[in-house]
């Protein structure tokens, strides 16, 4: 792995050989192991490395592009040819944004721990075999991922603008299955000591313990809810729809809807860089320096995501990133969550959502690993799996309560909700 | 490159491997990508890497790397044998064992008629330039994009039966959308051809900029469309629609690594069991799927897949019922198969092969003076759906619900009227039993599917389907709240 001034050095080097009169270049490094496991045993295990790097160059508005993953004289040449030849035969693009001045970048919590560096094949192995082992001796079938990654990402042009970032992380999750049912878990964070892989794959075996046997259930509007993982599975396809230019042209549900209260108002969504349990880029799009953003107030859209085009042509500052995405919470836990909720369905996990109305954000997808009966405040019965077709903006208008946002991925912390009247339309043998 | 696949086979032999490979892969991807009227991207992309795999007592390792020299080969093989070590900590019930296949030495190169490496860039901006400005200029059109991507990969493969296989695969891939706002609606519409493997002839062959105001329209149509009505009626479905539900419902649930519950953790398992080769009512007894990798211009027509095995055609469901599944050597022999039928493949040097989707497809009819005209004679009440839209099937490959493209009222054995937001609802084989009706071979079309996620980290794959236009009975419309 290359240090920050080998890098800096790298690509003045390749700026320097530019003739093109505007350069950008993204550099980027990554080193994993990935250990992959199923019916209790370790079915692929991976290492390896790869740099890349990405050129862009500018004749005027004329632009082009190339990417290599060799650092090496030949491919270097390769990389300039191609992204000078593209540009000067390239039609005027009316929306090029040239490269940035240099700037000034916030600090951020760290994001970079040797620990990860040194996790070894085995050290992986040991974790995996713990989570296989208690599947095991109850006679269940564990499978998951384990991957320790760390990697480098940098930017720099030909205005002089240089920006570095280093990153460590794990992502550890398992679906241990029983006979008829099944219970998911996952943990990520940035060093080996944020990740408790035998509290994760306890969390799974229990849901798969509780989940045996489930009963029919009609399809139908009931209370639900959804425990972090399936907030942050049903939330993904609305926040990539929190675009402004989108908006502006009406191919979206936020058209018109910047300053209405469209989602309960319990409801608050932003991107923030300060919290060191979900650590944030210095940097985003071609090089701004990150910011925090508060997207959704008091249920109230406060503002869409604006590249730096759109952002020039409605005058406004363009957003530097969108993630991580944090949605406040209350200070509940899903059991007190449960404990309020006289009859519903507890949620652990989402699987396969899609559009089926982009326009009215409608969604469809099924329950997975871990679906719930809850009466009189109390978890009464696992049920079997259901197909909803329903909108995360219904969802987030029909909110009654929330527990504390915990950190679900690398790129979202959110609460469990409970929310009224959601739809399910279709019932399934599949447990 | 003998040098170095040599050298790390050696070093695998010594360690011990009952079996081991290494593959190089080279790839140069060019794409060019319009959205509304500006040019997003115009690139060349250069990628080179090589990974090592071992299969030591049982349990794997595998490295990769891109630098190329033998210390850096010698390394990687090395990293590979230590990490099918730690796999032996966590082992499998049964060693793992790679089912036999002959050695092969061979080059292969697949069709490309036009290299797209030597067309212009500008020649192929200025396409979808005028395509892309030919939508916008329509009426209440307010977005559109259009792609066109090729790529060329450089596979060599050696092994330790004695492989050496050296395989050269084009793929081009044009992709067009047009989106409308009418008052509050919005939809799309898109120019669904689905990618081959061929190069910069299939874009000329195919009528982008020709099918630019006709797209435009029909995303117009169906915001003034009436949604979709519930209830349980007929549906026809053409080819590029029912290359995803034959994805989603026969691909995926067919593929024995899903089956062994290897997948369970992110793309899920499968309603099937291997036992039911052989037994399974999968469809009706019109319903005939083969798979054929040896399809020409099928994306997944490789040669021989990632674990050496030479690609094949076969009949995987027969007058109804399962008759085979996709394999790999390694999941072979943990159901008493003696080979494995060519559906491991990986999507690049850093990934490890996996059980793939191979080009699969539904036979013609056997009547073949059918016409998608007479499949619709037959329906009192249904409905015509043309291309992919909405798809989402759960993990075990049984509920699924589909959307489409562009819909049709039919009513009384005639296209009626336009709908949007169709969406039905059916279990796998229920689905595929309800077929009645298949036209004949002139309307069997090819669809290759370009991006198919699996795995863990994701690999995206390719391969291709292909059906005529075909008949439902009685199938759910119309669950989804509107």
């Amino acid at each position: 792995m290359r240090d920050k001034n080998e890098i800096n050095a790298l690509l003045e080097e390749i700026l320097s050989k530019v003739t093109a009169p505007q350069a950008q270049i993204t550099y980027s490094y990554e080193s994993d192991l990935a250990s992959r496991f199923g019916e209790n045993a370790i079915t692929q295990n991976m290492g390896g490395e790869e740099e890349g790097i990405r050129l862009v160059v500018a004749y005027g508005m004329k632009h082009g592009s190339s990417i290599i993953n060799r650092v090496k004289s030949e491919s270097i040449s390769n990389l300039i040819k191609w992204a000078q030849d593209i540009a000067k035969n390239s039609p005027e693009d009316p929306e090029y944004m040239p490269p940035l001045k240099p700037q000034s970048y916030p600090k951020v919590p760290q994001s970079f721990y040797d620990d990860v560096v040194a996790l070894t094949p085995l050290d992986i192995a040991k974790e995996i075999n713990k989570t296989v082992t208690l599947a095991k001796d109850k006679g269940y079938q564990a499978s998951g991922l384990f991957h320790a990654n760390y990697s480098i990402d940098a930017l720099a042009n030909s205005q002089g603008l240089f920006a570095f970032l280093k990153n460590s992380n794990l992502s550890y999750s398992t679906t241990i299955h029983g006979p008829k049912g099944s219970g998911y878990s996952s943990e990520s964070g940035e060093s080996t000591t944020q990740v408790d892989s035998e509290a994760m794959a306890k969390r799974a075996f229990e849901t798969a313990v509780a989940a045996q046997n489930p009963i029919d259930i009609e399809p139908g509007e009931y209370t639900v809810i959804f425990e972090p993982q399936a907030v942050e599975d049903f939330l993904e396809f609305m926040y990539w729809n929190m675009s402004a230019r989108d908006a502006d042209e009406g191919t979206t549900v936020f058209a018109g809807k910047v300053g209405e209260k469209l989602f309960s108002e319990k409801v608050n969504i932003s991107t923030r860089i300060d919290d060191p349990e979900l650590p944030a880029s210095q940097f985003g799009q071609d090089g701004l320096p990150a910011k925090q953003i508060i997207w959704v107030k008091d249920g109230v859209i406060e503002r869409l995501y604006h590249d730096r085009f759109w952002a020039s042509k409605k005058e406004t500052e363009p957003d530097p990133i969108r993630y991580p995405m944090f949605m406040n919470g209350e200070a509940n836990s899903i059991d007190d969550l449960v404990a309020n909720c006289k009859k519903g369905l507890l949620v652990k996990r989402l699987w396969y959502i899609r559009y089926v109305d982009r326009k009215k954000l409608l969604l469809t997808g099924m329950t997975r690993d871990g679906f719930f009966l809850i009466e009189n405040g109390k978890i009464v019965s696992p049920v079997k799996n259901l197909r909803f077709n329903e909108s995360p903006i219904v969802f987030l208008q029909n909110v009654v309560g929330m527990s504390r946002p915990i950190r679900v991925n690398q790129w979202s912390k959110v609460p469990g909700i409970m929310s009224e009247n959601f739809t399910f339309s279709s019932k399934t043998e599949s447990v | 490159m003998k040098e170095y696949t040599d050298l790390a086979l050696d070093i695998a032999q010594k360690a011990g491997v009952s079996f081991a490979d290494i593959r190089f892969v080279e790839e140069r991807q060019n794409r060019v990508y319009v959205e509304r009227r500006s040019i997003k991207l115009i690139d060349e992309t250069e990628s080179f890497g090589y990974c090592v795999r071992v299969l030591i007592n049982g349990a794997w390792g595998f490295a990769s790397n891109t630098h190329l020299s033998k210390d850096e080969v010698a390394r990687t093989a090395e990293l590979a044998i230590t990490i099918a070590k730690a796999s032996a900590k966590v082992p499998k019930d049964e060693p793992a064992l790679m089912a036999s296949e002959k050695a092969y030495v061979d080059t292969c190169k697949g069709p490309c008629g036009e290299d797209p490496f030597s067309v212009p860039n500008s020649e192929k901006a200025e396409l979808l330039l005028d395509t892309c400005n030919t939508i916008l200029d329509m009426p209440n059109i307010a977005m559109t994009w259009g792609l066109l991507q090729f790529i060329r990969t450089h596979r060599i493969i050696a092994n330790s039966d004695g492989s050496y296989l050296d395989m050269t695969n084009y793929f081009a891939n044009p992709m067009l959308s047009a989106i409308a706002v009418v008052g509050n609606e919005s939809q799309s519409r898109d120019y669904q051809v689905g990618g081959r493997q061929a190069g910069f002839e299939y874009i000329r062959e195919i009528d982008i900029l020709g099918n630019a105001k006709k797209i435009a329209k029909e995303a117009v149509i169906k915001c003034n469309a009436e949604k979709c009505p519930t209830g349980v009626m007929d549906l026809v479905l053409d080819p590029d629609h029912l290359a995803l539900t034959m994805h989603e419902s026969v691909g995926h649930p067919t593929e024995l690594d899903r089956i062994l519950g290897w997948e369970a953790n992110m793309a899920g398992r499968s309603f099937i069991k291997h036992e039911d080769v052989n037994k399974l009512r999968y469809g009706s007894e019109i319903v005939n799927f083969t798979v054929n990798n040896e399809l020409e211009g099928g994306l997944g027509s490789w040669f021989y897949d990632d674990d050496g095995t030479k690609m094949q055609k076969f009949p995987i469901i027969k007058d109804g019922i399962l008759i085979s599944l996709g394999t790999t050597r390694e999941t072979v022999p943990l159901i008493g198969w003696k080979r494995s039928n060519g559906c491991c493949r990986s999507d690049g040097f850093n990934r490890f092969p996996i059980n793939r989707i191979p080009n699969l497809y539904m036979e013609p009819g056997t009547d073949d003076s059918v016409t998608p005209e007479d499949l619709v004679a037959g329906v009192d009440k249904g409905i015509y759906i043309e291309g992919m839209g909405s798809f989402s099937i759960d993990q075990m490959r049984n509920n699924f619900q589909f959307g489409g493209d562009m819909f049709w009222m039919i009513e009384n054995g005639k296209k009626a009227k336009p709908l949007k937001l169709v969406t039905y609802q059916a279990q796998t084989t229920q689905f595929w039993n309800s077929c009645d009706g298949i036209a004949g071979k002139d309307y069997w079309k090819p669809h290759g599917v370009m991006n198919c996620g699996k795995g863990e980290p994701m690999q995206s794959m390719r391969m291709t389907h292909g059906s005529s236009y075909c008949r439902f009975r009685n199938i759910n419309v119309g669950g989804a709240k509107l």
